[in-house]
């Protein structure tokens, strides 16, 4: 028997497929980690001040909130089409579709400077109670990496433009996309936890 | 003869309406925040909400349904912890607050 070969996968199995590299998964997973520690942080904040945690939302501006939900679902959707666009070798429709990602992603970064200048006018800030502290620290965080994560899809967006991502090479382009869906993840649950419930 | 309808969606279709799916839930979302009487409905409910749109953008939008199962796993069970420590954070805080130190 030989030793040194590898067992053979059994006949008809799937490759194992992993959209992007392992290491944007171990990135991922790390910074899913991350928000998961600001989420209990959240939660034990909440527990040990309820009625704080019960107010706090009521003063939010939960049109900006839910506008940026929009915001960042849309962004996740355009970079979907995206990469569908380059898998068919339209490398045109597939920088349209990262540049309305881009778009989204600004226009949230935008929202969010506005609603923080919002909070400031209602004398909302870090250090008002515990939850807008948490609110801060929960929301800051996400929007920088909302900033530099569409900073990333403008540099894919110059590799799809001059050639260097085609139909059958482009690993960079799903590292990003991987990485911005998990940018929108954390909003997702960003978004009820400190806007809607009460 | 008539030409059969090819009922199977396009991967387009089917990835435009998981967005309708998901902006939809996100405008009911902000319809509960704002009228919604808080309760333990309430929180089921957007507690399902959260887990319906976690395990679309995982399955569908990172594209990990058809891939590794490790991968696939750890990010649908995100979305089933998170979703379930809304409702016990919901029901048991008393609890919590007395197991746990700020």
């Amino acid at each position: 028997m030989n030793a040194i070969a590898h067992p053979a996968r059994p006949f008809g199995a799937k490759p194992r497929k992993i959209p992007g590299s392992l290491a944007i998964w171990a990135a991922i997973l790390a910074e899913m980690s991350e928000f998961a520690v600001m989420f209990i942080v959240y939660f034990l904040a909440k527990v040990h001040n309820p009625e704080i945690f019960a107010e706090g939302p009521l003063k939010l501006n939960t049109t900006a909130g839910t506008v940026n939900t929009l915001i960042m679902l849309t962004s996740s959707f355009f970079v979907v089409r995206g990469v569908i666009a380059l898998r068919n070798n339209n490398r045109v429709a597939c920088s349209r579709w990262l540049w309305g990602a881009v778009i989204c992603g600004g226009s949230y970064l935008v929202i969010k400077y506005f609603e923080y200048r919002w909070n400031t006018a209602q004398g909302l800030e870090t250090e008002t109670n515990i939850f807008y502290g948490v609110y801060y620290y929960i929301t800051f965080n996400h929007f920088l990496h909302v900033g530099w994560g569409s900073a990333a899809i403008v540099w894919v967006i110059y590799r799809v433009n001059t050639g260097i991502y085609t139909k059958n090479e482009h690993e960079g382009l799903l590292n990003i996309a991987v990485y911005w869906h998990m940018i929108d993840l954390a909003w997702i649950t960003i978004f009820p936890l400190l806007y809607v419930i009460r | 003869m008539k030409t059969p309808i090819n009922k199977k969606m396009t991967h387009i279709q089917l990835i435009n309406t998981f967005w309708v799916i998901l902006v939809s839930l996100t405008l009911f979302s902000a319809y509960m925040a704002e009228q919604a009487k808080p309760g333990l409905t309430s929180i089921l409910i957007m507690s399902l909400v959260l887990a319906i749109k976690g395990r679309i953008i995982v399955d569908h939008f990172m594209e990990l349904k058809d891939a590794h199962v490790v991968l696939r796993t750890l990010m649908r069970v995100y979305f089933y912890v998170i979703p379930t420590l809304i409702i016990l954070v919901y029901l048991f805080p008393e609890q919590i607050a007395k197991w746990t130190v700020l």
